[in-house]
């Protein structure tokens, strides 16, 4: 069920960036994409970091909620600068709406279920992220700096991806 | 043009920050010789992964991201706790060896530091 998903979650993201790929997404719709991809993991986060007992598991939060919140400012600060109004796009839709799905199922979830199911949601996620960043937002983005800011945070989610997995590990080593 | 300016002016903040530390602690050799280095934390990596210094060296470690991380040695020989974004850290080594490093934040951050 779990599993099931992740998977719809991810067949939806791939989905919907192979659509944005197909039309190119502009600079306006990648910020927009940019933004929500960040939000969803510190929505995550904060429930995790409230919600978890594991030390592990709660730091791992913290980080995501920190982190993330670090290169929404930064995006925030650049589209400001570029004069860029964020375009709510198919791409983000399915972003949010897959978040707000996560954030439903982890409610009903609690103890090692719930980090389990946080961990391995985080897991997919950063690797989705991680693809439409190579495959649609990096080739797509025409500003710069927006390209470079794309560029610069790509190495953050590959190692919260790392994280995330390691993490996966001991917590299937623990039961 | 642009880099070799900006590395100037890291070295000259990076001295200016060295003369700051040195105030106060008649217990470190002057060392006319000392050199400052410095390791740029950028894309989660520390850049040098490895660098070599001389006891009485200063090394400086600074935050290109986004977000903070920490320079943390293994054995916590020493620890910078968190280094905001932007910011930076100044670590002087007064024994020689090989520390092992990382970010307790990031778990895939590994650097180390040779003291000679």
């Amino acid at each position: 069920m779990k599993r099931m998903s992740i998977l719809l979650l991810a067949s939806l993201v791939t989905a919907a960036a192979a659509a944005a790929a197909a039309a190119g997404p502009n600079d306006a719709q990648i910020a927009a994409i940019v933004v929500t991809a960040n939000q969803v993991d510190i929505d995550a986060g904060k429930l995790a970091a409230s919600k978890s007992h594991n030390t592990e598991v709660k730091g791992f939060a913290e980080r995501m909620i920190t982190d993330h919140t670090g290169v929404n400012k930064s995006a925030a600060e650049l589209v400001t600068k570029l004069k860029v109004t964020p375009e709510d796009n198919a791409t983000a839709q399915s972003l949010k709406a897959g978040g707000e799905k996560n954030v439903e199922n982890l409610k009903g979830l609690k103890g090692a279920a719930f980090d389990k199911a946080y961990v391995a949601h985080e897991v997919a996620y950063h690797q989705q992220v991680l693809d439409a960043m190579d495959q649609v937002l990096i080739p797509s983005a025409q500003n710069a700096e927006l390209k470079a800011l794309l560029v610069k945070v790509r190495p953050a989610f590959e190692a919260h991806l790392a994280h995330a997995k390691k993490i996966e590990a001991s917590l299937a080593g623990k039961s | 043009m642009a880099e070799v300016s900006r590395r100037g002016l890291l070295l000259a903040v990076a001295a200016g920050l060295a003369l700051l530390c040195n105030i106060g602690h008649s217990t470190v050799a002057k060392a006319p010789g000392a050199a400052t280095h410095t390791v740029v934390i950028e894309g989660m990596q520390f850049s040098p992964t490895t660098l070599t210094v001389k006891v009485g060296d200063k090394v400086t470690w600074l935050n290109r991201d986004l977000f903070p991380h920490t320079v943390t040695a293994d054995q916590h020989r020493f620890d910078s706790h968190a280094i905001a974004a932007g910011g930076s850290w100044t670590f002087t080594p007064k024994k020689a060896g090989v520390t092992s490093y990382g970010c307790t934040f990031h778990p895939t951050m590994r650097g180390t530091l040779r003291v000679q």
